[in-house]
């Protein structure tokens, strides 16, 4: 089963926005509230002090998405490092994508982008099965450079194909420029976007995860697809020794 | 050894309550390597080694290398490079049990918690409590050692304001410290690691530099003094009182319930911050005492080394060891404040203080009120100014603590409870925890009169504090 994890910092009053629950209804759900705590606070007495609150608000969430019909479960972390919380959920749930929650109302049109290196493979059965028989639009995106454009093509429309396939109603679009900039000029008139995720980059240590960035832009929710997990996986080399 | 990724801990029997009707919050946890897991909730562990090298070697290499080295030799002549030596063997010989406990206990809490589970309710009330003191003596310690360095930066720098500014300035500068912890969100843990690893590039070019000079490789050699000037007596004292230079290997015990991969990381991070605090220490005093021999530095007292620079480096040697001073009482009062806002955290959680000490407030999401009790008398006892009454109390009330660990350990062993599952254990057992328990007491013993009357003090008081409000507690194995 397809499942889609969504992190909200429940005690700092985040929401999913209707339309993102409408959206996941397809598939199942894991909501991952989330606590940060700055270093000088041990996350043991966080827990004391805010986990009743916060278990209560993570059901509600949770019986939200399940009014929807997929199945919903919801975990909670106190933390001193989000990033690393979410991967470590998501690789134990085996999250098929995770979200970044964004204004939205009802989603009526998805962009999709495979730019560069990013697992289409996993990408494309996801939205099949995200869409469903739902009248949702789904346009396809790239962003190349000038000169790439014969071969990005060529892998839009294979995609578009397997979509289609699928019976979702596909669209394509090729643009050319910076993957970002291009994304979010893209992402006008679309209701929700959703991505591939990348290695960690010096970009993304720079700027942000790229996630987050789209859907600042962008204001709506963004589904991030998973890499698969050998290669999220930091290699085990540390344990088994000491 | 450490393979198994779920040593499930199962609680035993009910723990009373205290004179208010709080219980201790005692629950079922799962700890793996990654978190901790209870009943509702996960508790992510996200220090690596580095993060726990970062705060076992911040918080001790301050005071040993910019505090005693001038005191040191004034008591002990050039043996005091011996005693610091001797104070490394003690260290690592409590060092290695504190590890085994921390390995099957990973939880905050630290010495604390070890004590409280494997010897009780009282021995745990009066660790709790006297490591809250003890860990605010050393906070001040550090605070007048910075105030001493700040003026000493500033009269290098060409602005002399003399020494009755030390004080004030070791005030402004603990009340930013917990104003800092207070309201400070960003990433201290980060900060720490990046001072701590200019400082220990400072060191490592001064001492190369300094330690071929005194052997003769480069420049004149010295010429050697008497090696035990006042006998063997005064070098064990010495050893009593810079043994404050080793206390914070047992604070990366404190964040226990926060690293990964605990039973590799604590005892690594334990022993090796020890060993490489250790051998610096013995590096500078033997490059110190070359440089002047030990009656002039004495003269020099607390901020001998800027001196030291100076003859070996010139200006620039100056410069960098008072800029080194600074950044190493910085590190060391600021991972204190923190450890000591955890120590009350712990004791509060088993309702041996009242719950309210471990409130987070809603706007920082920092412990503001065990920080209140952390600053409140560490600025008291900063106003003192008394570095060396300050240095030692905080030494004696952590020997205690240091101790009766070996001495917990000892307990926990002979009679092995179920859920006792340590990932390291201690090598050379029981000779090691044995000799670790004895020498931190004769330690103690070797102190001076007023910081034991002081010491003893403050552990009776919280006997006393015991007695009256969480006599029923019961801590026992609870866990």
């Amino acid at each position: 089963m397809t499942r889609v994890l969504v992190p909200l910092a429940v005690l700092e009053g985040q929401t999913v926005s209707p339309g993102l629950i409408d959206l996941l209804g397809t598939v199942d759900v894991t909501i991952l509230g989330y606590h940060v705590l700055p270093e000088q606070t041990p996350p043991d007495q966080a827990r004391l002090q805010y986990e009743e609150r916060a278990t209560a608000a993570l059901e509600d969430v949770a019986a939200e998405f399940r009014a929807t019909g997929g199945a919903a479960d919801h975990r909670l972390v106190f933390t001193h490092d989000r990033e690393q919380t979410r991967q470590r959920i998501a690789r134990e749930v085996d999250a098929d994508a995770f979200a970044v929650t964004g204004a939205t109302g009802s989603v009526e049109r998805l962009l999709v982008a495979v730019t560069g290196q990013v697992a289409v493979d996993r990408i494309v059965p996801f939205v099949a099965t995200l869409v469903g028989d739902r009248p949702i639009d789904v346009t396809l995106f790239a962003a190349v450079a000038e000169g790439g454009e014969t071969d990005a093509r060529g892998k839009l429309a294979d995609a578009a194909d397997r979509l289609r396939e699928a019976g979702v109603a596909v669209e394509t679009d090729l643009a050319t420029g910076g993957p970002f900039e291009a994304l979010v000029d893209a992402a006008a008139g679309h209701d929700a976007v959703v991505l591939g995720e990348r290695a960690p980059s010096l970009r993304s240590f720079v700027f942000g995860d790229e996630s987050e960035r789209v859907a600042g832009e962008t204001v709506g929710p963004v589904l991030v697809v998973r890499r698969g997990d050998d290669e999220t996986d930091e290699p085990d080399t540390e344990s088994g020794s000491g | 050894m450490y393979s198994a990724r779920d040593t499930g801990v199962v609680s035993t029997d009910t723990p009373g309550t205290n004179i208010e009707g709080e219980a201790p919050v005692v629950e079922e946890t799962v700890e793996t390597d990654e978190a901790t897991i209870t009943d509702d909730s996960e508790l992510e562990r996200t220090l690596g080694l580095s993060g726990g090298l970062a705060i076992g070697i911040g918080t001790m290499i301050g005071a040993g290398i910019f505090v005693f080295p001038g005191l040191a030799a004034g008591q002990a002549g050039p043996a005091a490079a011996g005693s610091f030596a001797i104070g490394m063997v003690v260290a690592l010989l409590v060092a290695l049990p504190t590890s085994e406990l921390a390995t099957a206990m990973p939880k905050s809490g630290g010495g604390y918690y070890f004590i409280s589970r494997g010897l009780g309710t009282l021995a745990g009330t009066v660790v709790g409590l006297s490591l809250w003191f003890g860990l605010v003596f050393a906070t001040a310690f550090y605070l007048v050692g910075f105030g001493y360095y700040a003026v000493d930066t500033l009269a290098e720098v060409g602005i002399t304001i003399g020494e009755a500014f030390v004080v004030p300035i070791a005030l402004v500068f603990g009340v930013g410290f917990v104003v800092l912890n207070v309201t400070g969100t960003e990433n201290a843990a980060k900060l720490q690691n990046g001072v701590v690893a200019l400082l220990l590039s400072i060191l490592l070019v001064f001492l190369t530099y300094g330690g071929l000079d005194a052997l003769g490789v480069v420049g004149q050699p010295s010429t050697p003094e008497t090696f035990m000037p006042f006998g063997p007596v005064p070098v064990l004292q010495t050893a009593a009182l810079v043994f404050t230079s080793y206390l914070g290997f047992a604070q990366v015990a404190t964040v226990a319930g926060e690293m990964k991969q605990p039973g590799r990381n604590l005892p690594l991070a334990m022993v090796s911050s020890v060993v490489i605090v250790g051998v610096m220490y013995v590096a500078t005093v033997f490059v110190a005492t070359s440089a002047f021999g030990s009656g002039r530095l004495a003269e020099l007292g607390e901020t001998a080394m800027v001196d030291v620079g100076r003859h070996y480096l010139g200006a620039y040697g100056a410069l960098a060891i008072v800029f080194g001073g600074l950044l190493a009482t910085m590190s060391s009062a600021n991972a204190s404040v923190l450890s000591t806002s955890r120590a009350i955290y712990a004791v509060s959680r088993d309702a041996l203080l009242p719950s309210i000490a471990s409130r987070i407030n809603l706007r920082y999401g920092t412990p503001h009120v065990a920080l209140g009790l952390a600053g409140g008398p560490i600025l008291l006892l900063t106003a003192t100014g008394q570095v060396e009454v300050l240095a030692e109390v905080a030494s004696f009330l952590h020997l205690v603590l240091y101790g009766l660990m070996c001495v917990a350990l000892v307990a926990l062993r002979r009679d092995e409870p179920e859920w006792y599952d340590p990932a390291f254990r201690v090598p050379g057992y029981p000779v090691v925890p044995i000799l670790g328990a004895l020498a931190s007491f004769a330690l103690m013993a070797l102190m001076k009169p007023i910081s034991q009357v002081v010491g003893v003090a403050i552990m009776l008081v919280s006997a006393g504090w015991y007695f009256y409000y969480a006599r029923d507690v019961k801590l026992r194995g609870a866990l």
